[in-house]
């Protein structure tokens, strides 16, 4: 990015401390502190930090804009000379979309499942008249071409539910440079991406900010993606600056604790445990397994693995390779077209409301959106006595003290948070909850679906150390659905890597992670952003920009 | 001109140029609105037309006077969560909830509050308004004060067992049906959609005119007919309740479909309900008083506010107003609810403005 610096003249953007205060329980609390920031022209500054740091708020305040619930309280937000705190609101409206852009994180979410996707690109360069419609068609498909969407001069005529999720949300970052703007904010654009996709996102935002010279603020919780967007890196904490510094300085010698626990964080690394010896029957068995939802494709083909006692099975994956319908078919919640799922020998009956109580009580599940795996109506205490007294016929005294002893195991203050509901939890601590309520059933074997998938990592990492704690306390088996291999890495002893509803490899962690591999494995791998502000540029020129993501993977 | 119109311009200007002063856009723009209106009206219908306006005026700000009293009530006595939720409560939904509280009142007590009983004779028929009766007497010689307040329990008491009924009988058809799904859900659906499909007066008049006009039958039937809106709502409610993950894992526990419905589904899909019991007791209340006055609903000699405004109907060629006022006591309460079943929606979906 040595031209960057060329053309890096004067500075765009200028926030001083800027406070920002929501709205709750009736009062006006502050949630952002003071935060300074310069962005100069065609620089890009990624801004870092956990969930509720004020990541996405302080991207918004840079556009001039609060959420509902929340207001500007002070500090100056100075946008190309222009003090858009001060403002009136049509005049911020008019600088929204032309000189301004964002990118939200769920593109599926932003764009209007309505209209075709051209229209809705065009309609900001038609309402600023700076283009007549037919124009504004054949520039976007230009930027389609850039981004290296495929059929660039069809695809835009496509509704938002009839292309890809990596596609959509390239498209809509060319819908932000439909204006040429001068700043564009992306409020985590890769996060719901599969690993594969992500690079190929990467690599089209970074090639074409660089090409127009847009300045561009990246908010992520993700620090090897940052390191590969970024120039500057500024880390935040709960609404205050940690530390800000170029991304090789950032990434060579943090200076800030925080800073440093951060980049520590995927270091978390559990023995690997092998198969116990001799003539040992797995917990869970899953033997030739095909599945299909409503006579539609088989999305399972064939699909065996076992999980033995204590130990962890990982399934690994991208979004759509059937990891979890494998995990539907060993609930009961779908049952298979043909094989068979043995606990501890036996088979278990297909469907779930043919299995004993007994049955249902040995496979537990906890869920990735703990928000919306916990009913919010319910107070904790009986989220988790609920299957203790439903299994265990615990009653009164008996159930207190088992939900009592469950808080503890989850290492959270059962006096503390007893008689709370769901919502008023931190992330972390529901997903803690999600796990005492599988905890409380005392089963064998437990399916993790993406539990930390929607977690920050310093949160993460403890959600995984808790889960390795459990399971060497009570000789837990654990299947492990995941798309994140730092997961996999830190936590599996064997791992099964799927594609398109089939096997590709399955075998020991060690064997796994050292080549040679199944190429798709090979890929996964080596799509896994690192800390090096130069990988994503490495792997570019090793694979050519026509060969990753969906490109690759169509191979 | 007398003092009275010269007050009442100076006044008006005067609040009008106060609210400019203090830059408050809004308020000038409507009270300066209102001087150039009664400009005009002054013009036209001279000194009654402004005292019509003070009156109104008086009124409103009567009602807006007794709503913030209120509200400021209710915060003091009710319970804790209770009183958080109407400090934020519009002016509004207070006036609704005080007409509401009116109403229960008159309700419950009607016997103690009303000066005589509800089918006594005691004068000349049309006999007007004196110190023993309040509002005058009806085509009988009642006293119409007492039949209004008698009205109450009789109108109000029976809307509330209708739509208590119909949401008993909806609500829980519409959450087995959410469950459930497959052919259950077909069926019942199918059958709501039936009872849709009839107009609802025609409906109510024929089943009426089949099976007799007693209380227990204008319930049940009312009841019928309002269920399927309800259980509509119900179940698209649970619908989206049902997908949830929470759902999942208590049906993975093997939980019944009782425990489902009770538990995990229904504690999240009240706020709806609730506004929707608000609305439909509107329609409900609605729906019997048009009845009654077409004289299939509540029989006489019981006071009910429909019957009354067809009773005294004729009264209106003469310029009385009588007949309005059961009739009033109908918009009120319809009027009142709403203002009530608005704010719990905008609770309900966490709008802001």
């Amino acid at each position: 990015m040595t031209d960057t610096k060329e053309k890096k003249k004067d500075v765009l953007l200028k926030v001083r401390d800027l406070r920002i205060e929501g709205y709750s329980d009736e009062k006006w609390i502050e949630i952002v502190h003071g935060v300074n920031l310069t962005l100069h022209r065609g620089e890009v500054l990624g801004l870092i930090g956990e969930s509720g740091a004020g990541k996405s708020t302080i991207g918004l305040a840079a556009m001039g804009f609060a959420r509902d619930g929340c207001r500007i309280s002070g500090g100056t937000v100075e946008f190309d000379g222009m003090e858009l705190t001060t403002t009136p609101k049509s005049d911020l409206r008019a600088l929204r979309g032309l000189r301004i852009a964002y990118v939200a994180q769920s593109a599926a979410a932003s764009f209007n499942p309505a209209h075709k996707i051209i229209n809705q690109h065009t309609e900001a360069p038609v309402q600023y008249r700076i283009q007549k419609r037919l124009q504004a068609q054949e520039d976007a498909m230009e930027l389609y071409e850039k981004l290296r969407l495929p059929n660039p001069t069809e695809i835009g005529f496509r509704y938002p539910h009839q292309v890809s999720g990596g596609q959509l949300q390239r498209a809509m970052t060319a819908m932000a440079m439909a204006c040429r703007p001068d700043l564009i904010i992306f409020d985590e654009p890769t996060t719901a991406l599969d690993v594969t996709t992500q690079i190929e996102v990467l690599a089209a935002i970074r090639d074409i900010v660089d090409e127009y010279n847009t300045a561009a603020i990246y908010i992520t919780h993700d620090l090897a993606v940052v390191a590969q967007m970024a120039d500057r890196i500024k880390v935040l904490l709960k609404g205050e600056e940690v530390e800000t510094a170029d991304t090789d300085t950032m990434l060579s010698s943090p200076q800030e604790d925080y800073t440093k626990s951060l980049w520590a964080v995927r270091s978390f690394q559990r023995p690997q445990r092998s198969r116990p010896k001799g003539d040992v029957v797995p917990v869970i068995s899953v033997q030739h397994v095909d599945a299909s939802y409503t006579s539609g494709e088989k999305v399972l083909d064939d699909v065996s693995f076992d999980i033995y006692e204590g130990m962890t099975v990982a399934v690994v994956g991208e979004s759509g390779s059937g990891k979890s319908t494998t995990a539907r078919c060993i609930t009961g919640l779908l049952p298979p077209s043909a094989g068979k799922i043995l606990f501890r020998g036996e088979e278990l009956p297909a469907d779930y409301h043919n299995r004993t109580k007994d049955q249902l009580r040995q496979a537990q599940m906890i869920y990735q959106m703990a928000d919306t795996a916990l009913n919010p109506k319910v107070k904790i205490s009986e989220i988790i006595g609920r299957p203790a007294q439903f299994y265990g016929k615990l009653r009164g005294a008996a159930l207190k003290s088992r939900v009592d002893e469950l808080l503890d195991l989850i290492e959270l203050e059962p006096a503390k948070f007893y008689n709370r509901y769901p919502p008023e939890l931190s992330g972390g601590q529901k997903q803690r909850i999600g796990i005492a309520r599988a905890l409380a059933a005392e089963p064998s074997f437990i399916i993790c679906d993406e539990v930390t998938s929607a977690l920050d990592q310093l949160v993460a990492e403890g959600i995984l150390k808790l889960l390795d704690r459990l399971q060497k306390e009570l000789n837990l088996a654990y299947m492990f659905i995941t798309h994140d291999l730092a997961t996999v890495r830190s936590i599996a002893d064997e791992v099964v890597v799927m594609r398109r509803g089939k096997i590709v490899e399955q075998g020991p962690k060690d064997e796994m992670f050292t080549p040679p591999h199944h190429p798709y494995t090979d890929l996964l791998l080596s799509s896994v952003p690192e800390m090096d502000s130069n990988w994503l540029t490495t792997l570019l020129e090793e694979r050519g920009v026509d060969n990753v993501g969906e490109a690759a993977n169509a191979k | 001109m007398n003092y009275f119109v010269i007050g009442f311009y100076a006044l008006l200007i005067g609040s009008s140029c106060l609210a400019a002063y203090y830059q408050k856009r809004s308020l000038f723009l409507l009270l300066f609105t209102l001087t150039l209106v009664c400009f005009l009206m002054g013009i036209i219908g001279g000194q009654p037309a402004l005292w019509f306006v003070t009156v109104l005026a008086g009124i409103i700000a009567l009602a807006a006077g007794t709503s913030y009293a209120w509200r400021e009530f209710l915060v003091l006595t009710l319970p804790r969560d209770m009183s958080r939720a109407l400090k934020t409560a519009p002016l509004t939904a207070s006036f609704g909830l005080f007409v509401i509280f009116i109403y229960a009142v008159m309700g419950i007590f009607a016997p103690v509050i009303a000066p005589h009983g509800e089918a006594e004779v005691i004068s000349s028929a049309f006999a007007p308004a004196d110190a023993n009766m309040l509002l005058g007497a009806d085509q009988l010689g009642r006293d119409v004060f007492s039949r209004i307040v008698y009205g109450a329990r009789n109108t109000v008491g029976l809307a509330l067992a209708a739509t208590i009924l119909a949401f008993f009988i909806g609500a829980i058809a519409g959450l087995f049906a959410a469950v459930r799904k497959g052919w259950l859900d077909q069926i019942m659906g199918r059958g709501a959609d039936v009872i849709m499909s009839v107009p609802s007066l025609i409906f109510a008049l024929l089943m009426l005119s089949i099976f007799g006009t007693s209380m227990l039958v204008i319930v049940v039937i009312v009841a019928i007919i309002y269920s399927p809106r309800v259980y509509r709502l119900t179940r698209a409610v649970a619908g989206n309740v049902v997908v949830m993950d929470y759902i999942e894992a208590a049906s993975l526990r093997g939980e019944g479909t009782g425990y489902l419905i009770r538990k995990e589904i229904l504690p999240n899909s009240t706020a709806p309900l609730i506004a929707e019991f608000g609305l439909e007791f509107c329609f409900v209340f609605l729906l019997i008083a048009g009845l009654s006055f077409l004289g299939l609903g509540i029989q006489p000699p019981t006071a009910d506010w429909g019957s009354m405004v067809r009773e005294n109907a004729t009264l209106i060629s003469f310029g009385d107003v009588t007949p309005l006022i059961p009739a009033g006591a109908i918009a009120l309460l319809t009027v009142a609810v709403n203002f009530v079943v608005d704010w719990m929606l905008f609770r309900a979906s966490g709008l802001k403005e």
